[in-house]
């Protein structure tokens, strides 16, 4: 049971834009809806109108091109992301995340810009974006701009966006290409879990990064390793850039033993 | 009532015939009580206690009446009703304190859901929030807070259960075999540790839910989603001081229930509700969030054992100590206290025993049944405990155990004498061993071992179970012919998903001797129209129903014989019937259809003679009396259900990680009635025994707020968790007494599961894990040495081993 | 309120729905297809799973008026003719069923699979109903007959006598 809202589902940007000018903070952006039906449900938010930008002509679009690398729109799940072809060779680290994102009737539903803008310190889609260096098209009324994806989640749940705005694409450029990673969640289960640590590793061109989830308010970027590091610098340079909380999932020190455990384990396997 | 059928002459028993309803439930055809909406009907939601423990100094509920749409509004104030199972210590809604977190104070019954849930919101309480007492070992402090002040005014089932007011001890059962203290001295070896488990959630697939309609002149229809609908109309009718004649109890199909929906639970309130509503009919669903604190979970415990073992290995004497914490209220907690307490020793025979259980109230949501009721739990201390004691005094763990099982000839705890057919421990833990190749890893399993770097150990841990029932429970079948030879079956055994309609149908058409298609048995139980059964509960409902169903036939064919006999002027022993007709056995033409004697036998003239043919079949519990107060002996087991678990895991020795690469359970059931469904019961229990011992439990921070009360955060296994192999064994040594030999088997696929994981954890990378849910993070702790975590709330082991 | 015309099984409905309405709520309550159920409400658990254009989706987190001009499956479509379909069929043989509260989840989430997936390996099943949460069979029935529905018949465990 939901509390009452009005639904509006624009046609176009324009009428998306509008709307949310028009209601300022009292309106909710929804995607899939499986962050913000959940929400709605516990109480969370109390938005007076939900905006669905699924009907936006254009945002079903999920293209692939050598000049404009991968252009991921707002209404791409999860699902047609693993379902585009040729997407596994070319990024199989952003393949190995959306894999590990929740089950198959939420992925079929979840959309990867709405797991950024989500922005827990678990998402699955950021290690992913992160270490690829995908870049946030936001628009407004006022115009577009673009926000490095290091830059986009600010803290828990919190990004740059302001009222008004609409993330319009998430762009991960063609140089990427090319890049080998891999991608390791620790979870409670072995069936659908959100993390509660997770570590993706990134090669690419000699330089090696690495992505934490869960290990700090945001999840963070490693970057400017090299490929030839041994294991013990890159876990180090890790431990140094996360800082890990004990909660009910798990405690600070496993999380950072697991860490440490998940980049050996990648850097094995991450030829 | 053991049948001297032998396999190849039985048609029906021991088949795997369709399940009868499982058509209904995958067409959604199938009606559960969240499914029902009736005329006028309202919906109910209630206001519930954000603190563990409060006093309520008052409680606004303006705002609510006055919202549209809202029918009825009550509190604690006006319903001075208290309900509970054997210590009768609950309000229907709180009254002047809080006891736990979720708890209801208020309740709300208006057109439409969302009204309902907004009405609720805004009914205010003004609490003083108090001190609560969360960890049930600090509860038996003197200085500890009562939850229960009261607790000596309280009625309560005094011929079994002892309270103790002016404490937190809602029960204390003792047991007192032989002289514990000479069998500790005369020991070579003394092994004393501590195990402990938290709460834990049954999650039913379908939460709690009622419909009650309170009618003029008190009569009142309920459809619930409930184990038992005869203990709710008779514990409804106890509250209300009503006659049983005005409650009628309604359950159709049930989405699950594991022992949370084995008592009564929100009835009372959606009656008041529609009482207060003019006599609306009131619906309530529970939120799978209220499913984990407003409604009842599984207790945690502390359980205690010291065993002495003398110099050829046999135990001598145990002296056990079991700290159970109720949570808010006794409700079922007592009982599970009372039944682990008599069985606490395992399927091993311990010459001297001691055993005292206590029943601890705390502020936390509390204890009910739950599979396996108490067994589950205590298994996970016992059978580690053999496992330490084995180590310690140099024996193979397998060895260890099969010279201690109980064997014809043994005394159980509670002085009863094993019999060649109470069942056969001993060969259950054979066959899991030889299953999952015990002892020293394989070639096979070495290679995978240098090519993982995980290490692999094996384990196994041995169960038993009697139902926790009262020595008086009973059960009865009517039979009912149709006019074309067919048969109704009616019974007040639910059907949870266990499979009690297609066994019970089994056996009446193996009776009869009748195709199964001509037995209908009604998905729906009706305390109006079907004859009683004590409840569905402790895995007595095949062995109890099942022979009332055997003397239900057993009556229906004499009746139809007798009538039979007339119009074929023959005497029954020169008469047989196949599944059309009776006939005469050396004259087969002489011979009258079931069809014909149905409704009663006319004659072509139209005289007739007979009537419709009815068959009861009534069984109550042979031989069993109360256990003494003070010493625990006498006889309480209908019958002894044993099994073992023998695991494969695969431990990560870096991260603690670990999987459980094959599984293999056996269980004596007497007789497997129906192959499939036993499986079925055999792996789910099994895999829920796995979400015990892997990842399930309630935490909670410091004030008592339960922090997981979701999926989000309360895991259960899912597909995917499953082991990679699973073996199901059935060992069938025969019931004397149950029908086609069979004995129960609801429960106990559930129970050891975790002991036997802990034991193969130990093998393989040499950890002690006394406390479960066994995490990852646990098992790397425990292989680090370092402190365990405690966000459980229950006291964290201490270890003491002496030799 | 607005006005949704949506297909459901192959009917046509044209329902007024408020926009806080979600799918399980208006096909359980508006259309009276109870068939899906509610476990949880927030997506975990996979009793309300239906397909939405041929796609699994969790029902309790899919806003009503969002099916506008869709079609939507749901397990009472599943049998026709007054005949079971394949996968009730197989799941009915193999024992799949307890207490049947996941069970139209589970038809429709297998649904999903075999077509996408005809032959689905054991890894694959279990990754297409681990949204799929059974608390009664411990999945092994469910996977076997999800084999069995595939046309592949190895693997059956059975119960040994000893
Ligand atoms: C059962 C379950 C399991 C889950 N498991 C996982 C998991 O394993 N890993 C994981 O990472 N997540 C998990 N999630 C969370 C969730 O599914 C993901 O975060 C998902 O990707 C969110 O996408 P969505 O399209 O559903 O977002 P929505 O819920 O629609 O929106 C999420 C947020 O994004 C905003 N938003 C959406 N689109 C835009 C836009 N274009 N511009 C600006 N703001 C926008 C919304 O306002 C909202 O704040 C799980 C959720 C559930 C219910
Ligand atoms: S009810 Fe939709 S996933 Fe549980
Ligand atoms: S059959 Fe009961 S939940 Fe699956």
């Amino acid at each position: 049971m939901l509390h009452e809202f009005e639904f509006r589902a624009p046609r176009t940007r324009a009428e998306l834009l509008g709307v949310l000018a028009d209601h300022g903070g009292l309106a909710k952006l929804m995607a899939g809806g499986t962050d913000v039906i959940v929400n709605l449900r516990a109480g969370g938010i109390k938005p007076r109108v939900v905006v669905d930008v699924k009907q936006v002509e254009g945002y079903g679009a999920l293209t692939w091109s050598d000049t404009d690398g991968l252009v991921i729109r707002p209404a791409t799940t999860i699902n047609d992301l693993l379902r585009m072809p040729g997407l596994r060779e070319r990024f199989p680290l952003l393949v190995a995340c959306a894999h590990d994102l929740a089950s198959y009737q939420i992925r079929n539903r979840a959309t990867v810009i709405g797991n950024i803008v989500n922005a827990s310190p678990c998402a699955d889609m950021a290690p992913a974006l992160l270490c690829l260096d995908a870049r946030a098209v936001i628009a407004s009324q006022a115009g577009e701009h673009e926000v490095p994806m290091r830059e986009f989640i600010t803290g828990v749940k919190r990004t740059v966006l302001l009222p008004g705005e609409v993330l319009d694409r998430v762009v991960v450029p063609a140089s990427s290409v090319g890049a080998r990673g891999g991608y390791a969640k620790l979870k409670r289960i072995s069936g659908h879990d959100l993390g509660l640590v997770a570590v993706a590793v990134h090669k690419h061109g000699g330089e090696l990064r690495v992505a934490v989830g869960s290990a700090a308010p945001t999840p963070v970027l490693v970057s400017g390793l090299k490929e030839t590091d041994d294991a013990a610098t890159v876990v180090a340079a890790a431990q140094a850039a996360i800082s890990p909380i004990s909660d009910l999932r798990c405690t600070k020190e496993y999380r950072e033993h697991m860490v440490g455990v998940y980049i050996r384990r990648l850097l094995r396997e991450v030829a | 009532m053991l049948e001297d059928a032998t396999p190849d002459t039985l048609k029906h028993v021991g088949g795997s015939p369709d399940r009868i309803e499982a058509a209904a439930k995958l067409t959604g055809q199938a009606l559960y009580v969240s499914d029902m909406t009736l005329p006028g009907m309202l919906y109910a939601q209630v206001t519930k206690s954000p603190h563990a423990r409060a006093r309520i100094r008052g409680i606004n509920t303006s705002k609510a009446e006055a919202l549209p749409g809202v029918r009825a509004v009550l509190t604690g104030a006006e319903l001075e009703y208290r309900i509970g199972l054997y210590v009768v210590d609950k309000y229907l809604l709180a009254r002047g304190e809080v006891r736990h977190f979720g708890e209801a104070v208020a309740a709300v019954a208006a057109d439409t859901l969302e009204i309902a849930r907004r009405a609720a919101d805004l009914i205010e309480v003004d609490y003083e929030v108090l001190p609560p007492v969360l960890n049930h070992m600090d509860a038996l402090k003197d200085d500890a807070p009562l939850v229960h002040p009261d607790l000596g005014k309280y009625d309560h089932v005094s011929a079994v259960f002892t309270p103790i007011p002016g404490t937190n001890i809602a029960n204390q059962s003792k047991l007192r075999k032989g002289d514990v203290e000479k069998g500790f001295a005369e020991a070579e070896w003394l092994i004393e540790r501590e195990y402990t488990n938290p709460s834990v959630q049954h999650v039913p697939m379908e939460t709690h839910v009622a419909i009650a309609q309170w009618k003029m002149g008190d009569e009142v229809d309920i459809w619930t989603s409930c184990q038992s609908p005869f203990a709710v109309r008779n514990l409804f009718c106890y509250t209300f001081r009503l006659p049983l004649t005005q409650v009628r109890v309604m359950v159709p199909h049930v989405g699950g229930a594991f022992g949370g929906k084995a008592g009564i639970h929100l009835e009372p309130l959606v009656a008041c509700l529609s009482r207060k509503a003019g006599g609306r009919p009131v619906k309530f669903q529970a939120t799978r969030e209220e499913e984990f604190s407003l409604l009842p979970c599984r207790s945690a415990l502390t359980y205690r054992i010291k065993t002495g073992v003398a110099a050829d290995g046999k135990i001598i004497a145990q002296k056990m100590t079991m700290y159970w914490d109720a949570g808010a209220y006794a409700d079922y907690a007592v009982n599970v206290t009372r039944a682990s307490g008599y069985s606490a020793a395992g399927p091993y025979e311990v010459p001297n025993a001691w055993v005292d259980a206590y029943t601890v109230y705390t502020n936390k949501p509390y204890g009910t049944a739950y599979r396996g009721f108490g067994h589950v739990e205590f298994f996970w201390g016992l059978e580690r405990h053999m496992e330490l004691v084995a180590q310690v005094i140099g024996m193979d763990p397998l060895e260890f155990r099969r010279l201690n099982t109980l064997k014809p000839g043994s005394i159980t705890l509670t002085g009863e004498k094993i019999t060649p057919n109470t069942g056969n421990p001993t060969k259950c833990l054979d066959v899991v061993a030889e299953s999952i190749g015990y002892g020293a890893l394989t070639a096979e399993e070495t290679a995978r071992e240098k090519a993982t770097g995980c290490k692999i150990g094996k384990g196994i841990a041995a169960l038993h179970k009697a139902p926790a029932m009262p020595p008086f429970t009973s059960s009865s079948i009517v039979l009912k012919m149709n006019s074309d030879g067919t048969v109704v079956v009616n019974t007040g055994l639910t059907e949870i998903g266990q499979g009690a309609n297609t066994s019970l149908a089994q056996v009446v058409a193996e009776r009869l001797g009748f195709d199964l298609a001509k037995i209908r048995i009604s998905p729906d139980k009706d305390t109006d129209r079907d004859p009683y059964d004590w409840q569905t509960v402790a895995s007595k409902g095949l062995v109890l129903a099942g022979n009332a169903a055997i003397l239900a036939c057993d009556d229906l064919l004499a009746k139809a014989y007798e009538v039979a006999g007339q119009v074929l002027r023959a005497q029954p022993a020169d008469m047989d019937h196949d599944g059309e007709k009776i006939f005469v056995r050396h004259h087969r033409d002489r011979a009258v259809t079931f069809a014909a004697l149905a409704i009663g036998y006319a004659y072509p003239d139209g005289n007739a003679i007979g009537g419709p043919l009815i068959g009861v079949g009534r069984y109550i519990a042979q031989g069993l009396a109360n256990l003494d107060k003070e010493t625990g002996q006498g006889n309480c087991a209908l019958d002894w259900t044993f099994g073992a678990h023998g695991v494969i895991v695969e431990v990560d020795p870096e991260s603690g990680e670990y999987h459980v690469l094959k599984i293999c359970s056996a269980f004596d059931v007497g007789k497997a009635v129906h192959a499939e469904i036993l499986r079925g019961q055999a792996v789910g229990g099994m895999v829920q025994g796995l979400g015990t011992a892997c990842c399930e439990g309630y935490i909670y921070d410091e004030q008592g707020h339960l922090l997981n009360p979701s999926f989000t955060d309360n895991k259960i296994p899912t597909a995917r968790d499953l082991p990679d192999v699973i073996e199901s064994v059935a060992v069938e040594t025969p019931q004397l007494d149950g029908p086609f030999g069979a004995r129960g088997v609801g429960e106990h696929p559930m129970i050891s599961v975790a002991p036997a994981i802990g034991n193969a954890i130990l093998r393989a990378v040499g950890c002690e894990l006394t406390h479960m849910p066994m995490r990852a993070e646990d098992v790397w702790r425990a292989m680090n040495q370092a402190a365990p975590i405690d966000n459980w709330i229950t006291k964290t082991p201490n270890k003491s081993c002496k030799k | 309120m607005m006005r949704i015309t949506v297909t459901v099984n192959g009917q046509v409905y044209e329902r007024d729905v408020p926009g806080h309405r979600t799918l399980l709520h208006f096909l359980r309550q508006d259309l009276g297809l109870t068939g899906s159920k509610e476990g949880c409400g927030a997506g975990e658990c996979g009793a309300c799973t239906v397909l939405l254009d041929g796609h699994s989706v969790n029902a309790c987190l899919v806003l009503a008026p969002e099916v506008d001009g869709r079609c939507v499956e749901t397990v009472e479509g599943q049998a026709k003719d007054g005949k079971l379909s394949t996968i009730q069929d197989a799941f009915n043989r193999n024992h799949a069923v307890q207490c049947g509260f996941c069970t139209s989840g589970m038809v429709m989430s297998v649904q999903d699979l075999l077509v996408r997936t005809p032959k689905p390996s054991d890894d694959d099943i279990k990754e297409a109903i681990e949204g799929n949460f059974c608390r009664c069979t411990g999945y092994l029935q469910i996977i076997e007959a999800v084999r069995d529905a595939s046309g592949r018949t190895e693997g059956k465990g059975g119960l040994k006598h000893a």
